[in-house]
């Protein structure tokens, strides 16, 4: 009962064209092959508004102390990175990339007319479009210019909306290991015959995703039996992910961008020892990962882009915490980025109603990955043309 | 814009509908005993549940040895009760709330809080006053504790919790051009919210002692404030009853119980007509509801909803005529819920689970089928009295599987019936 990508991709065009006639990425798909630069981009989601303050820490500014009494982080901790700015101690996993030139900030991203809704902003970035007209996601889109929904898959439960596309949304794999259909026995051919039953509407909708899950877990299994890790990976929902992704990547499954989420950062009280705690958890992850990969050969091959739907308040508020804010770091790795802090550091003295002023917008740093790393017409994505920082070597 | 009564008396395939939506599902025989009966008058006999729980509950939290077991035993309860309890609809509503007024145990451990929060979703499942409703919430430990107002005082305010009462409880967002509210809105609300905090139950060996809602005046900040629109001396309160009584609440409150029961794409006309009862009875659950389950609106809409995990399980287990589980085999339903994307109370988020097509990827259709074939085909599956009729599995008398599923033992029917879009659609 195991599709191959293609015969998935001529059947579900075959499927789609009988009911609503062929969409444009369905025709184009049938004739081009795909993924033939072989680069895959990693998207890391910081869930919650990272504190970009404390995670490229300005140790140098008066200014950020007074902000917070409570939680900076103490110049004597910090990681010096350059003369005015270092990382947070939990991101010393992450000292090695640096210094080999794999690791890139940007600083100061964000987006005009900032809300501090999660939602919305969370949207936003997803969407590439801060106006929240559209509802499908920028990877979506990517899937639509490429021509194949599984050029993009997300690791973990719920696919966020960055992976929708007007049709359908990208798969999202919980786990390798159980990524798999197991049907009792005798079954095969009732199965097929109730999912080619005629429908409409929201049943239609549950018919085709499960024709596209069969087709997907097929892919995926034939591959995935060669992988042998690289690396060790620390203990956590997280990490795991990553290894679900190195071990995609190593067994050529085929996936051009592939999602990872990390939760918990909507830090309005305590901050220190939650925020500590994630950002230790995101980079010794992610060090493993480049560890992995190294050591599979692949990665130059693998790029690391990371952002947070907004940063926090400049000032702490009496829990020891912060308020939602506006404009973060964003932040890179892998051999493909020009290492280095990309862009200049937000003014803590001429704030907008306590937040600071955004200089880079993100879609710009978008732009990078499309054009630079992934080589789609970041234009017809991004619905406009933005610039952002020289941040890919 | 009123909703047209439903002028029919119920036919089998709208009683079934009904059960689905407001039962999570139902046998044959529960169904065809509301054949013939009037719309509205079912619709008010399902909305007069009382406080009846279901018998021999095996699970309790207070046995819990540690704070993550507790939660866990929490689930546990509440899913028993899900499955047996005499009242699915108050059930149906509680994970309604439990999706509106999000908690979570990922921030909330301490085991009263929980059971506390629950009974008061319970409460309130039909509320006749939305805004005593959200008052009562504001105030509880668990929400306090959640969204951080229990750390807000006076010249240093907390606003988690002042923005999600505007955002998320009350008026929502509104349109980018159009918002509901103000960013001044959020701080004022914060400053009259001080004060709001909780006594006892702090810290992981507390997990079982019972806290209780403080309010200290010392750290309550009593100036002037404005707040949507009005002025004065504002307490939390005032700033709860002014942000649940809102006129856009009640469009917010009827689109979400619209998403409930109606559809995962509701027809906004059929919203505005809830939202105006919402409003003629300052804030009624219970009215809207009868209106909206007596409605043609309502009864037009088949198959417009994707269950979500919970929905789906409890329902298999409810059209299956209710076989006994095992006490491990239900904790193990709930943690399977919570694969399937809804760990009960624990939401991945403050806005909860956003549902529709959300439920659906690759890894939850599988772990779909996994929960459809234990239940159905497994060494543990539970022996039935008797097989479900299409009537009960699918809300059609007739059904549309038929030429699929001939030839095979009931078992695998009932399978492959599971693990369809019919039967995964409310």
């Amino acid at each position: 009962m195991t599709l191959d990508r293609r015969d998935f991709l001529k059947y579900s065009a075959l499927a789609v064209a009988a009911t609503s006639g062929m969409p444009g990425f369905l025709a184009r798909a049938a004739t081009q092959p795909g993924g033939a630069s072989g680069k895959t981009l990693v998207v890391v989601q910081l869930t919650g508004g990272n504190d970009g303050l404390n995670t490229l820490v300005p140790y140098s500014n008066g200014a950020y102390y007074a902000a917070r009494p409570n939680i900076a982080i103490p110049k004597k901790d910090v990681l010096t990175l350059t003369p005015d700015l270092g990382m947070h101690p939990a991101l010393k996993p992450l000292t090695g990339l640096w210094d080999a030139g794999h690791l890139a900030w940007m600083e100061n991203v964000g987006y005009p007319n900032p809300t501090r809704s999660h939602f919305a902003s969370m949207a936003i970035w997803h969407t590439a479009d801060p106006t929240q007209a559209q509802a499908e996601g920028w990877i979506g889109r990517i899937a639509e210019q490429i021509g194949d929904p599984f050029c993009a898959s997300n690791l973990g439960g719920v696919a966020p909306q960055a992976l929708r596309a007007s049709e359908f949304s990208l798969p999202s794999i919980d786990s390798v290991d159980s990524f798999q259909v197991k049907l009792p026995a005798g079954l095969e051919g009732a199965f097929g015959q109730m999912l080619g039953a005629p429908r409409t509407g929201e049943a239609a909708y549950l018919g085709e995703a499960t024709r596209r899950m069969l087709a997907n877990t097929g892919a995926v299994q034939k591959n995935v039996s060669k992988y042998k890790a690289g690396a060790k990976y620390p203990g956590g929902r997280f990490a795991s992910q990553l290894r679900d992704a190195a071990r995609l990547i190593a067994a050529g499954t085929g996936q051009r961008v592939l999602y990872v989420s990390l939760g918990g950062f909507d830090t309005h009280a305590g901050q220190r020892a939650e925020q500590d705690e994630l950002l230790a958890q995101l980079a010794s992850g992610l060090a493993a990962f480049q560890a992995d990969l190294e050591a599979q050969g692949l990665a130059d091959r693998v790029l690391v882009m990371g952002f947070s739907e907004f940063g926090r308040r400049v000032a702490e508020n009496a829990s020891a915490g912060t308020d939602h804010g506006q404009g973060s770091v964003m932040f890179a790795l892998g051999q493909g980025v020009r290492g280095g802090v990309h862009g200049s550091s937000p003014d803590l003295e001429d704030l907008a109603d306590g937040d600071i002023k955004y200089r880079q917008d993100f879609r710009g740093v978008y732009a990078g990955a499309l054009t630079g790393w992934l080589g789609l017409d970041a234009r017809e994505i991004l619905r406009g043309d933005f610039a952002g920082p020289p941040w890919l070597a | 814009m009123p909703l047209t009564p439903l002028s029919r008396k119920l036919t089998p395939e709208d009683a079934a509908h009904l059960l689905r939506r407001t039962a999570f599902g139902a046998t044959d025989a529960q169904i065809r005993a509301l054949v013939g009966r009037e719309a509205r008058e079912v619709a008010r006999d399902l909305l007069s549940f009382g406080n009846e729980t279901a018998p021999g509950n095996p699970f309790d939290p207070a046995q819990a040895a540690r704070p993550g077991a507790g939660a866990q035993l929490v689930r546990g309860a509440w899913l028993y009760e899900l499955l047996y309890g005499p009242h699915p609809l108050r059930e149906r509503l509680a994970l309604t709330w439990s999706n509106h007024f999000v908690i979570g145990t990922d921030k909330v451990r301490n085991v009263p809080m929980l059971t506390g929060y629950l009974a008061l979703l319970r409460r309130h499942a039909a509320s006749d006053n939305f805004a005593a409703f959200t008052l009562d919430v504001a105030r509880h430990p668990a929400m306090l504790r959640y969204l951080d107002n229990d750390q807000n005082r006076k010249g240093k305010p907390n606003e988690n919790f002042s923005r999600e009462l505007l955002e998320l409880f009350t008026t929502g967002l509104g349109t980018p051009g159009r918002p509901n509210y103000s960013e001044e809105d959020v701080r004022e609300g914060a400053r009259a919210l001080t004060g709001w905090t909780f006594e006892g139950g702090r810290g992981n060996d507390r997990f079982l002692e019972e806290p209780r809602f403080v309010f200290r005046p010392g750290q309550h900040d009593a100036g002037r404030k404005a707040y949507l629109g009005r002025a004065g001396n504002l307490g939390g309160e005032d700033v709860v009853r002014l942000a649940a009584t809102h006129p856009q609440t009640a469009l917010f409150v009827a689109r979400k119980l619209h998403r409930a029961f109606v559809a995962d794409t509701p027809d906004e006309a059929a919203v505005a007509g809830s939202a105006e009862t919402f409003r003629r009875t300052n804030g009624s659950v219970r009215a809207v509801l009868e209106e909206l389950l007596a409605s043609e609106a309502f009864y037009a809409r088949r198959a417009a909803i994707i269950r979500s995990p919970v929905e789906f399980i409890v329902g298999a287990v409810r059209t299956l005529g209710q076989p006994r589980l095992e006490a491990k085999q239900i904790l193990n339903l709930a943690q399977t819920a919570g694969r399937l994307g809804q760990l009960l109370l624990e939401p991945d988020t403050v806005k909860g689970w956003d549902g529709g097509r959300e439920w659906i990827n690759d890894s939850t259709l599988l772990g779909r089928m996994q929960v459809a074939a234990a239940l159905t085909l497994g060494g543990t599956a539970p022996a039935l009295r008797e097989q479900p009729t299409p009537l009960a599995l699918l809300g059609q008398e007739r059904s549309p599987l038929q030429g699929a599923l001939g030839g095979l033992s009931p078992k695998q029917r009932t399978y492959l019936t599971l693990i369809s879009p019919e039967f995964q659609l409310a």
